[in-house]
């Protein structure tokens, strides 16, 4: 698409825009894949008509406030991104678009506190074990207060486990081979801390010492895809400096949404000081299924116990595994390599559950029509477990299976396998 | 023919930002009154969005309906009509002449959200609405054991009734046909707001619709055939150092009678340019791709034609590779489908001819072409459905590097070679506004009255998608 981009005036992000907005041929290939459209069936709020309302606002010719509604719809989920075959490059778009945006838009005080509270809440583990806690308790009340409020409570699983804070180390059982760090996430570490400690399990029975280096914060893509950009690069140096690449196999990451942040460091740093750094540091990211599967591959992994009865497995793509990182294979090998376990595809797989980071926050209606959706298909496959790798997809499905009246477990991939190690499936 | 994306032009005036809000112009509000907000848009961000296709952008709207019934659609029309405003209809605008993109301030009608589907297996039969995605069709008829045959490479994004209006085809055609032989009856509402059904007797206007680029009515139903899967396919991929063998092997292989179902080709920058993005094992090297698919319900004569194809393959110089498994044939057509856009990676634009000539001059055609192309120094690619004999020369270009005079002039010359041959300008994309210039060289003045005629009849007032298909009449007279 021919753009008339100002980039000097944007500086770096905006050659990263500019390079988007003219791959695209404007085809209309992503339609399909993309969630809003599908349910909202209209161009603003489909990739390509997207694409087009950022080129517009950036050559100046549309007021931000007029296409931001259809730009905050989108979820981030980069389906398009894999439809796409002319690469463009989407996710990099909407996320500089954002981080450029956010400075110049007006926002009501609620809805600046409500950001501000998000962007608080959500990177700080203990902050948010407490609110998580909080939230909880005030669940009975939910029915009474507005519906941007409610939406977070809903998403609160019934009970909220206590934190489990991991060692710095875990060493390797039996014999050691191989080194990687661990990025332990946030929000999971309050909700769903078995995530980490069934990580950190699998992980040392196949002979692998963990780090968890000291310093380590939040990945930062929460603030970065909401636009908070100084924010989100504070976090992304502070990453840098925790872990040094060279001393690690791998870096790790057992949430999608953290792991493809990660990924996209250098993206973050183009054209900034520390590009470099942040080049050898994503190159070694990888998602705890890839690594695992990995060693699968190579013959080095621990075989599973086989299942007591046969079972089912619905396998949930998370988007920022499958599209945002490109990972499908792995954690289905993974599943598949527990003898009997059978991995089902859940219709429409490729459409997002609906949760994205912070969006069921942000827009709870289209959250929650994905959401019934997502939750309809998984249940169509009449699934013994359902399995995804991702905190925000597992409290998002978790919600809204057991809305459909539907005590199915949700689990994380890793907590499959390390139940099959220990005979308990 | 237009280059893409006219209106950003450099030099062409920037328009004022103007804030969103209530409907700026009177058939904004009238449309908004009578249908409700939520089918009706009328904001500017909203309408921008509504004034392109895949391959150009046009004027804004003034006001975009997204009607779900045929009801609203009339309501739509009798709008526009009083208001004096022309209409353009809209599928999913990956349209790759033009079409949807209206040339002056219209009303648009999108039919994204008519997707109402029933399948009649008794009759072998889908009603579907003009919004519905044409993969759905046999998706939906699929467990019934039937299929839906047209399948543009677009197929899951471009709508029945997109479809329709541009006569969509696809690798399926050569045996089976184009969209057009799958409709039984159609639905539409003219340029005065009537509902008309029609089924394919007497005289056959439902044909006439086919193909007419939402000039002639907006079709908001049809009834399409179903048909059963063949119960084998064999797939083979030919690799040929020049293309002009390729398209030998094509005339011999159908010459020695074989009818297979699909027979495509890819030269070796449409070859790359996929490998790039899929990397399914193309011959990088190759000047020129066959992919071909034998089928019937008969494994042996499935395999007797594929042994044909083979053969011809062979002789015109090719290497052959047979496609060992499902997934390998899956992949191979997954790589020809994902040609036209994996082009975008070479240049933002392209131009993008869609002729059609006997199948006995193929080689020649192809070698001149790419002559031309080679000459021009502009990035130049072929491939299309070389089974009917449809090509798809495309310019590749980017208008900051590339002179776009020098694209025009090379897409001309292209046009001209087809015609020189006995060929037409459009097999499967549509005149729109890329290719209406040309008309006065493949149509003869008599036809064209013809045409013109045709049109006065249904649209006198010249409502419906103004600018597209047919040349000025004044001017066809005056250049006979
Ligand atoms: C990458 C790519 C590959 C393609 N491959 C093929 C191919 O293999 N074969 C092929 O034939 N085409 C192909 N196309 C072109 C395009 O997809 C087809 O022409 C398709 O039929 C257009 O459908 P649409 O729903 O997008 O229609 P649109 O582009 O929205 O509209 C096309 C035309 O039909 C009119 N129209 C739309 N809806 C209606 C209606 N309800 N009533 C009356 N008129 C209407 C419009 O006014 C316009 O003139 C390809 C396009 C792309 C981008
Ligand atoms: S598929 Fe890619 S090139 Fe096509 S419209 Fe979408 S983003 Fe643009
Ligand atoms: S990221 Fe997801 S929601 Fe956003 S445009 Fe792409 S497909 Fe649509």
């Amino acid at each position: 698409m021919n753009n008339e981009i100002p980039v000097s005036a944007l500086g770096p992000q905006g050659e990263v825009m500019a390079h988007a907005v003219d791959a695209c041929v404007h085809c209309g290939f992503c339609l399909p894949a993309c969630p809003t459209y599908t349910i909202l069936g209209d161009e603003m709020d489909s990739p390509r008509g997207r694409i087009v309302l950022m080129k517009e606002v950036l050559e100046g010719e549309l007021p931000l406030a007029d296409a931001a509604p259809h730009l905050d719809r989108c979820l981030g989920c980069q389906a398009c991104v894999t439809a796409c075959p002319s690469g463009v490059p989407y996710g990099e778009l909407i996320t500089s678009f954002r981080g450029w945006s956010e400075p110049q838009r007006e926002r009501s005080a609620f809805d600046r506190a409500k950001r501000a509270a998000i962007l608080k809440i959500l990177p700080a583990p203990k902050v948010f074990s407490v609110a998580a806690r909080v939230g909880q308790y005030a669940k009975p009340l939910a029915p009474l207060l507005p519906a941007a409020l409610r939406a977070p409570m809903d998403l609160l699983p019934e009970r909220v486990p206590a934190m489990q804070p991991s060692a710095r180390v875990t060493p390797a059982k039996g014999k050691k081979r191989g080194r990687v760090a661990f990025l332990v996430g946030c929000a999971q570490q309050a909700l769903t801390p078995n995530f980490n400690a069934a990580t950190l399990r699998v992980l040392a029975r196949n002979g692998i010492e963990v780090v968890i280096p000291e310093g380590q914060g939040c990945c930062g893509a929460a603030a970065l895809h909401t636009g908070a950009r100084d924010e989100a690069l504070r976090l992304v140096r502070r990453n840098l400096d925790a872990f040094d690449p060279d001393e690690y196999d791998a870096i790790l990451s057992n949430a999608a949404g953290c792991g493809a942040g990660l990924k996209e460091y250098p993206v973050v740093l183009h054209g900034l000081p520390d590009e470099e750094r942040a080049r050898a540091f994503s190159a070694k990211v990888q998602d705890i299924s890839e690594y695992l599967n990995g060693l699968l591959q190579s013959g080095d992994l621990e075989r599973p116990m086989p299942t007591s009865r046969h079972l089912t497995v619905a396998y949930h793509d998370a988007c920022h595994l499958a599209h945002a990182q490109g990972v499908r294979a792995a954690p289905r090998q993974l599943l598949k390599a527990i003898p009997g376990v059978t991995v089902a595809e859940i219709p429409e797989g490729d459409l997002c559950c609906g949760s994205a980071g912070t969006y069921n926050l942000e827009q709870p209606e289209l959250a929650n029509q994905l959401g019934i959706r997502k939750a309809g298909h998984i249940l169509s496959t009449t699934p013994d477990l359902i399995a995804s790798g991702n905190i925000g997809c597992h409290t998002q499905i978790q919600s809204h299976v057991r809305r459909q009246g539907s005590r199915v477990p949700v689990m994380h991939t890793v907590e499959v396998l390390d139940l099959a190690y220990r005979g308990e499936l | 023919m237009t280059p893409e994306k006219v209106a950003l032009s450099p030099g062409s005036p920037a328009p004022k930002p103007r804030s969103n809000g209530t409907p700026d112009n009177r058939l904004a509000a009238e449309l908004t009154r009578a249908l409700g907000p939520k089918k009706v848009l009328s904001a500017r961000s909203e309408r921008l969005n509504y004034r392109y296709d895949a391959i150009q952008f046009g004027e804004t709207p003034l006001a975009v309906v997204l009607p779900e019934t045929t009801a609203d659609v009339v309501t739509a029309v009798r709008a526009a009509r009083a208001a004096g405003v022309p209409i353009v209809g809209r599928g999913a605008a990956s349209g790759l002449s033009g079409g949807a993109a209206p040339l002056r301030e219209s009303l648009v009608i999108s039919f994204t959200r008519m997707t109402r589907l029933e399948v009649f297996p008794e009759r072998r039969e889908a009603r579907a609405q003009a919004g519905v995605v044409t993969l759905a069709v046999t998706e939906k008829a699929r467990p019934h054991g039937l299929i839906y045959p047209p399948d543009p490479a677009s197929f899951r994004t471009s709508t029945i009734g997109g479809n329709l209006g541009e006569n969509a085809g696809g690798p399926m055609c050569f045996k089976y046909g184009v969209t057009g032989d799958y409709v039984k009856g159609l639905e539409f509402v003219d340029a005065e707001g009537e509902v008309h059904r029609l089924t394919r007797d007497a005289y056959d206007l439902a044909g006439l619709l086919i193909g007419s680029e939402g000039t002639l009515g907006l079709i908001t139903e049809a009834t399409l055939r179903l048909t059963l899967p063949p119960k084998h396919t064999r797939t083979l991929m030919a690799s040929f150092p020049e293309v002009g063998e390729a398209a030998e092997a094509v005339s011999a292989a159908i010459a020695a009678g074989a009818v297979p179902s699909k027979l495509e080709f890819m030269d070796t920058a449409c070859t790359n340019a996929v490998e790039d993005y899929l990397a399914v094992g193309l011959p990088r090297e190759a000047g020129a791709v066959l992919l071909v698919d034998t089928d019937g319900d008969d494994l042996e004569t499935v395999e007797e034609e594929r042994a044909l194809v083979e053969a011809a393959c062979l002789n015109a110089g090719g290497t052959v590779r047979r496609a060992g498994s499902d997934a390998e044939s899956a992949a191979l057509w997954q790589a020809r489908r994902s040609v036209s856009p994996a082009l975008g990676r070479i240049r933002p634009q392209r131009m993008n001819e869609d002729i059609v000539v006997p199948r006995s001059v193929l080689p020649d055609v192809v070698r001149e072409i790419r002559a031309l192309g080679d000459a021009s120094g502009l990035p130049l690619v072929q491939f299309g459905h070389i089974g009917d004999g449809n090509l798809h020369p495309n310019i590749l270009f980017d208008p900051r590097r590339e002179d776009v005079h020098a694209v025009h002039d090379l897409a001309h010359q292209i046009a001209l070679v087809a015609i020189r041959h006995g060929g037409v300008l459009s097999g499967e994309h549509g005149i729109g506004t890329m290719k209406r210039p040309f008309m006065r060289e493949a149509v003869d003045p008599v036809t064209l009255g013809a045409l013109w005629s045709v049109k006065r009849a249904l649209d006198p007032s010249e409502a419906l998608n103004p600018g597209k298909i047919l040349p000025d009449e004044d001017e066809a007279h005056a250049h006979p």
